[in-house]
C-alpha cells in the first residue's frame, strides 16, 4: 500500500530531522539562530558512530553524540553571546568546522560496520493494522523521539525555566529588570539544542544509515533551521514538519522503487521545493509567531509593515 | 572651545582593524595545529606540505589564482546583497546555474561563431540564469515576506539535483563511458590562458570586485543600498521601491556568482559533472565576512581561502588527511576574525 509505505518511511527517515528540529525550537525560542545545527548533527553522528564502535555501547554513543552535538553549540554561544558576532555567518563557519572536523577525525571511521540499534518491534501495539507498522515499528531512538517532543513542550510551556527562556527570546530587557540574566537562558537553551541535534545525528549514523561517511547529514540539519519556522517556532509542530519532509522523500522514492518516466533528480528535488513553498505561504502568517528578539538577526530590514 | 583629539597610545595602534585580523589568523592557524597533533599528524609537516603544494612552482601559484577566480566571484555574490542588508547563502546554487546557462548558451551556438563572441554570450546567459535564480527568492520575499537566507540556502539543493538531471539525462556524454558528465567543451568555448592553467577569469574576477566597490560607492544605485541596509523604514520614508532594490541586490549577486559558475567551466572544468564546484559558494560566504563585505579587501580574503584549498590538496596527498580538513582552518579563520577581528565595542 502506496500510503503506509510512505509513512513508515516518513517515520523512519524523519527521526533525525525531529531532534534537530526541536533542538533548533528551543535555541531559537531563547532568541538564537544557530545555522550550525547541520555541524552539531555531523558531530553527533561522527562521535556516536565512533564511540559505539569503541566502547560496544550503542547508547554510550548516543550520551557521546548528544555532548559532541552540545559542544559544537558552545562554539557558536561563545562567538554570539559573548563576542558579539552575528549569528548567521558564526552559525554557517560553525557548520564548516563540524563539516572539517569529522572529515579529519572520522577518516579512519569511513566504512567501518558499527552495531548501532535495531529496530524493535512494540509487542502488540505493533500487530495494530496500519498504525502498527507505521508508529511502533522502529529503532529505540526513534521511541525516544515520540517521548522528547511532548517532553520539550511541557518543559518550554509549564515551567519556569521554560517561561524565562521564551521571555530571553521575546522580551530579554524584561527578564534583566527582573533580574535574570538572558545571556544564561541562551547558553541552557544552546545547549539543549545543540545537544539535541547530536542525538538527531548519532541516530542518523547508529540506527538510520549505520555507517558513516563525509558530510552525511548532507544538508538535513539546514532543512531543520527552515522545519522550525514552517512549525511556527512550535515544538509540537516540529514532528509535522519532519515527517512533511521525510515523508516527501519517501514518496519519491516509492515512486522510484514502483518504476516512473520521471527523472530520478525531478523526484529528489520535490522535498527541497515543497518546503520552500510550504514556507513562502506561511511566511506572512508565520512573522507573528517568531520570537520577536529574532527578528533583528534574521531580517536586517525587520521593520517592514 | 575645541578640543584636541586624544592621542592615540601606541597600545591602541596595535589594536586595529589589520593588526587585529592578522592576529586572528594567526591564532587559527595555531589552533588547527593543535588540532592536527591531536590527530597524529605532525603539524609542521602538514603545514610544510600545503605550503609547498601552493609555492612549488608558477604553476602551483597559478592554481591559487584559477581558485580565486570562483571563490572571489561568490563572495561578491554575498557582498552586494549584504550592502541592502540580506544575506545570500545561495551562492552554491548561483554558481551551478551560472554553469547551466553557459552550457546551454554554448549548445545553442553549436560552434558556430567564433570564440569571442561564444564566450561573450556563455557569460551573458550564465549571468542571466544565475540572476533569474536568486530572483525566487527576491519575489517570495516580496510577495510573502519569506526570508531570502532561508529560500537562497534550500535554493542550493535544487540547483545542484537541475545539475544531476542535466548530466545524467539529456546532456550525458555518450562518449563518456558511464560517466555522468556533459560533452567537453571545444576551443572557441574555452577562456584563453594566460599561462600554465591559468585562464583569463582572474582578470575578469578582479575587475569584477573593483566594479562592484566603484558602483557601490559612486552610483545612486549603489548609495540607495546603502541606505535600505543602513535604515529599511527610513528607506521606505524616502520613498525608495524597497522591493525592488532588494531584489535587484539579490539578482546582481546571482548574475556575479554565475560569472564565477561561467569562467570555472569554460576555464577550467571544460564540461559539467555532478559535484561541480561543491562547497564553493559557502567559502564565498566565508570570504565576504572575512573582510565585512569590503569588495576590494574580499580579493584578500577569497586569495587566502583559496591557498589554503589548494594547500589543501598537498595535506591530502603528503599527510594523507582528508581534503575536507582544511575546512577546519577556513571556518576557524572566519570564527576568529567573527569574534575578534573588531576593536571592542560596547555591547549592551
Amino acid at each position: 500500500m502506496l500510503l503506509e509505505s510512505v509513512l513508515v518511511g516518513a517515520v523512519r527517515g524523519g527521526t533525525s530531522l525531529v531532534f534537530a528540529t526541536l533542538g533548533e525550537t528551543v535555541s531559537e525560542r531563547s532568541g538564537v539562530i544557530n545555522l550550525g545545527t547541520e555541524g552539531s548533527m555531523l558531530a553527533g553522528a561522527l562521535t556516536a558512530y565512533a564511540v559505539g564502535i569503541e566502547t560496544g555501547s550503542a547508547w554510550l554513543g548516543v550520551a557521546a553524540g548528544m555532548v559532541a552535538g552540545a559542544a559544537l553549540a558552545m562554539v557558536h554561544g561563545f562567538l554570539v553571546l559573548r563576542r558579539g558576532a552575528n549569528q548567521i555567518a558564526t552559525g554557517l563557519a560553525v557548520t564548516f568546522l563540524g563539516l572539517g572536523l569529522t572529515s579529519l577525525f572520522g577518516q579512519s571511521y569511513v566504512s567501518q560496520g558499527v552495531q548501532g540499534f535495531s529496530t524493535h518491534a512494540v509487542p502488540g501495539v505493533s500487530e495494530l493494522p496500519f498504525v502498527g507498522p507505521i508508529l511502533f515499528d522502529h529503532d529505540p531512538l526513534t521511541y525516544v523521539s515520540f517521548v522528547i517532543v511532548p517532553i520539550v513542550s511541557f518543559g518550554l510551556f509549564r515551567t519556569g525555566v521554560g517561561l524565562r527562556l521564551r521571555s530571553a527570546g521575546e522580551r530579554p530587557e524584561v527578564l534583566e529588570t527582573m533580574g535574570t540574566s538572558p545571556e544564561r537562558l541562551r547558553w541552557l537553551a544552546l545547549a539543549v539544542g545543540g545537544g539535541l541535534a547530536g542525538v538527531g545525528g548519532a541516530q542518523l549514523a547508529t540506527a538510520f544509515a549505520r555507517t558513516w561517511s563525509e558530510d552525511m547529514v548532507a544538508g538535513r540539519g539546514f532543512i531543520a533551521v527552515a522545519l522550525v519556522i514552517f512549525a511556527g517556532w512550535s515544538p509540537a509542530m516540529t514532528i509535522v514538519g519532519a515527517y512533511l519532509f521525510s515523508g516527501a522523500v519517501a514518496f519519491q522514492l516509492e515512486l522510484q522503487a514502483r518504476g516512473t518516466d520521471i527523472s530520478i533528480f525531478i523526484l529528489d528535488a520535490i522535498p527541497y521545493v515543497i518546503v520552500l513553498v510550504v514556507l513562502a505561504a506561511l511566511s506572512r502568517r508565520r512573522r507573528f509567531a517568531m520570537p520577536e528578539a529574532l527578528e533583528s538577526v534574521f531580517d536586517v530590514q525587520s521593520s517592514a509593515p | 572651545m575645541l578640543q584636541a583629539p586624544p592621542r592615540r597610545s601606541a597600545l591602541a595602534t596595535l589594536d586595529s582593524g589589520p593588526v587585529r585580523t592578522a592576529g586572528s589568523v594567526a591564532a587559527a592557524a595555531i589552533v588547527f595545529a593543535l588540532l592536527l597533533i591531536a590527530n597524529g599528524t605532525d603539524p609542521v609537516e602538514g603545514y610544510r606540505a600545503m605550503w609547498d603544494s601552493v609555492t612549488r612552482d608558477s604553476n602551483s601559484f597559478g592554481d591559487v589564482l584559477v581558485r580565486l577566480t570562483p571563490y572571489l566571484l561568490a563572495a561578491l555574490a554575498v557582498v552586494v546583497p549584504a550592502r541592502a542588508g540580506m544575506f545570500n547563502i545561495g551562492g552554491e546554487g548561483q554558481l551551478l546555474i551560472g554553469a547551466v546557462g553557459a552550457m546551454v548558451a554554448a549548445n545553442t551556438l553549436d560552434q558556430a561563431v567564433g570564440r569571442g563572441p561564444t564566450l561573450v554570450c556563455m557569460a551573458i546567459a550564465g549571468m542571466l540564469a544565475a540572476a533569474l535564480w536568486p530572483g525566487i527568492a527576491a519575489a517570495f520575499r516580496e510577495w510573502t515576506g519569506t526570508n531570502e537566507a532561508m529560500s537562497t540556502l534550500l535554493l542550493n539543493y535544487v540547483a545542484a539535483l537541475i545539475l544531476a538531471w542535466l548530466v545524467f539525462g539529456r546532456w550525458k556524454d555518450p562518449a563518456a563511458a558511464g560517466y555522468p558528465r556533459t560533452r567537453i567543451l571545444d576551443d572557441v568555448e574555452s577562456l584563453p590562458l594566460l599561462w600554465g592553467r591559468v585562464h583569463i577569469g582572474i582578470l575578469i574576477a578582479l575587475g569584477a570586485a573593483v566594479s562592484v566597490w566603484a558602483v557601490l560607492r559612486y552610483t545612486s544605485w549603489g548609495f540607495r543600498l546603502g541606505v535600505l541596509g543602513g535604515n529599511a523604514e527610513a528607506a521606505r520614508r524616502a520613498g525608495l521601491r524597497t522591493g525592488r532594490l532588494s531584489a535587484s541586490a539579490l539578482m546582481v549577486g546571482g548574475a556575479l556568482a554565475g560569472l564565477g559558475g561561467m569562467l570555472q567551466v569554460s576555464g577550467v572544468e571544460q564540461q559539467l559533472r555532478p559535484g561541480l564546484m561543491s562547497g564553493y559558494g559557502f567559502i564565498g560566504v566565508l570570504a565576504a565576512w572575512m573582510v565585512r563585505h569590503h569588495p576590494l579587501k574580499a580579493i584578500l580574503s577569497a586569495g587566502l581561502l583559496a591557498a589554503i584549498a589548494v594547500g589543501g590538496n598537498g595535506l591530502k596527498i603528503r599527510a594523507g588527511l582528508s581534503g575536507a580538513s582544511v575546512n577546519i582552518l577556513m571556518a576557524l579563520m572566519l570564527l576568529a576574525v567573527l569574534g575578534w577581528g573588531t576593536p571592542r565595542r560596547r555591547t549592551v
